[in-house]
């Protein structure tokens, strides 16, 4: 069946929206990582600095450190979430009364609003008035929470994964639970036959054939932990000094707090190339570009 | 048949963990929107409220600046979602059926726009729209919170369509309707089921938006989770009213988002259906 050349219309009005709403803005944005534009200065005017900007950002120490404290949000996170994720899924993979609430209420964080999850973490790791760090105290652990945990440089970052981990496990948990379900049987009664064990079944058979799923969670909470932002924002405001500063944070605070708008569009145009990056990987692993 | 119990009480033991672990913080936010203030700063905390109070909830009712948000937040919701159902539909419906050899750069830009981190595009969106003379107003905010539903609709609705066997569509044209007339009334009622996943997915997005509303909004615009911010920021947090304006921020999506859950899936790894 094919499409006629009138059908273009059909994709027309979002293609005209996309390059009006993305495009055109990305490419300002690349115009003005030219240049050198503050807006609290307006007597500067905007200069044409032609890479001095990317040079500024590649020398500084604290683009690597931004940088650096993104992939380790990231890396941990991530790790954190699929190992959870893996282990809820197959235990809610075993057909027991009541699953489906169980599957509906751990689903729930997913969601709340990532500036309401970093308000409810912040709540709870109060030292004051939440719960946490009481609990700790009450269970023998009252070092840890001896320093307010979410002021302490040594225990912010990992707080704030806490707050991710939390949100976005139910998320793994959901796609390696679709992955699950629709794993095929045959396999398994082979296996069966053959005498396998439950662990020779989990990593001769369950590990592979899920290998796609586990893909996919891993490069779609790649992308969308790179770009953490709400949570670390409401939780510690990048701080304590700069322990929770990751890449997008410090692209809103040169632009919105030092209003180097030049600047800003150059270290964001690094979190764009990542994002490109990721995308690409991402339709490598679904198979996507053979699909001509 | 001993090994198979272990796995039984090792996944029961899990499932609890996960359990009180997803619980643990909500409950204390959802007890917490009942106390009074004096409740609230008992040190060490407790738990259950000793005076059962809806203060915190009158306050946030009473708030003029809190309803407006509200408000704010359904006007935006519902803008940005409508413009995504009517820009993606049509253009995925348009790319699951197209044999056109630049449909899959077109996917990718599509792709790419849902997948590029939002402060990206606040600082262009934020200068252009000082340059249109429309900052503060719904526009940049409904556009922008359109930047990632109309892409994520596009992606989602796709992998729908294809699903839709074309040749129900060729038997209904050879029977004399037009392309137009086999979508709507073959294949939309078809898809029925994941246009509402779609919407109700894109409406939790745009709820949930916070930097291109920190940026983007004035102060008669603004939306809920920028208002939740302003509160929290504050020296002295009222724990008690922002825990009720934090779960009134969230209900109606927990409720929305349970309702598609089982579509779910599909809308965030869209495409690898195809």
């Amino acid at each position: 069946m094919q499409f006629k050349n009138k059908d273009v219309g059909y994709v027309l009005p979002t293609l005209i929206f996309i390059i009006s709403i993305f495009l055109i803005p990305i490419v300002y944005t690349i115009v003005i990582s030219f240049f050198n534009w503050n807006l609290l200065r307006p007597d500067l005017g905007i200069r044409f600095v032609g890479l001095q900007n990317y040079t500024k950002a590649f020398r500084d120490s604290f683009t690597w450190e931004t940088m650096g404290r993104t992939f380790y949000f990231v890396i941990v996170s991530v790790l954190l979430e699929i190992i959870f994720g893996f282990m809820i899924a197959l235990s809610l993979n075993t057909e027991f009364k009541g699953w489906k609430v169980v599957q509906s209420i751990i689903l729930i964080p997913f969601m709340i609003a990532p500036v309401v999850v970093g308000f409810v973490w912040k709540f709870v790791l109060n030292n004051d008035y939440g719960p946490l760090p009481q609990l700790l105290m009450n269970i023998g652990f009252g070092f840890i929470a001896e320093n307010p945990l979410l002021a302490n440089p040594n225990s912010a970052m990992f707080m704030v994964i806490l707050a991710d981990v939390w949100e976005y496990t139910p998320f793994v948990t959901l796609v390696l639970l679709a992955g699950l379900k629709a794993l095929p049987q045959e396999p398994y009664e082979a296996a069966y036959v053959d005498g396998a064990s439950a662990i020779q079944r989990f990593f001769y058979i369950t590990l592979p054939l899920l290998r796609p799923s586990i893909m996919v969670a891993i490069v779609i909470r790649t992308l969308t932990s790179l770009r953490v932002f709400d949570t670390i924002f409401i939780m510690t405001g990048g701080g304590p000094g700069s322990a929770t500063e990751t890449l997008s944070f410090y692209g809103y605070r040169t632009a919105f707090q030092s209003y180097q708008m030049g600047y800003s569009s150059a270290i964001n145009l690094i979190s764009f190339f990542l994002a490109i990056v990721f995308t690409l990987i991402y339709m490598k692993i679904l198979g996507w570009d053979n699909n001509e | 048949m001993s090994k198979s119990k272990i796995i039984k009480v090792l996944s029961m033991t899990i499932v609890v963990i996960a359990l009180i672990w997803t619980l643990y913080p909500l409950m204390w936010i959802v007890f917490s929107s009942f106390k009074t203030p004096i409740d609230q700063f008992t040190i060490p905390p407790k738990w259950i409220p000793e005076n059962f109070t809806l203060r915190n909830y009158k306050i946030f009712f009473s708030n003029t600046e809190f309803v407006r948000a509200f408000f704010n937040s359904i006007i935006v919701t519902a803008f940005s979602t409508i413009l995504a159902l009517i820009l993606g539909i049509p253009a995925a419906y348009g790319l699951a059926r197209f044999k056109w050899k630049h449909a899959s750069l077109l996917s990718f830009i599509i792709l790419l726009a849902r997948m590029t981190p939002p402060i990206v595009m606040v600082l262009p969106f934020f200068l252009i729209s000082r340059i249109l003379n429309i900052s503060g107003t719904y526009i940049p905010i409904i556009l922008a919170s359109s930047f990632f539903s109309v892409p994520f609709a596009v992606w989602m609705m796709q992998g729908f369509f294809s699903e839709i066997p074309e040749s129900i569509e060729e038997a209904a044209m050879i029977d004399g309707c037009t392309r137009f007339e086999s979508l709507r009334k073959i294949v939309l009622p078809l898809v029925l089921p994941g246009i509402s996943a779609t919407s109700i997915l894109c409406a939790l997005v745009s709820w949930n938006e916070f930097l291109f509303a920190l940026i983007l909004t004035g102060q008669e615009t603004r939306t809920l989770p920028v208002l939740v911010n302003m509160f929290v920021s504050e020296k002295n947090v009222d724990w008690g009213v922002m825990s009720a304006a934090a779960l009134i921020t969230v209900i109606p999506m927990i409720i929305f988002g349970l309702l598609v859950q089982n579509n779910l899936v599909k809308g965030l790894t869209a495409g690898s259906g195809k």
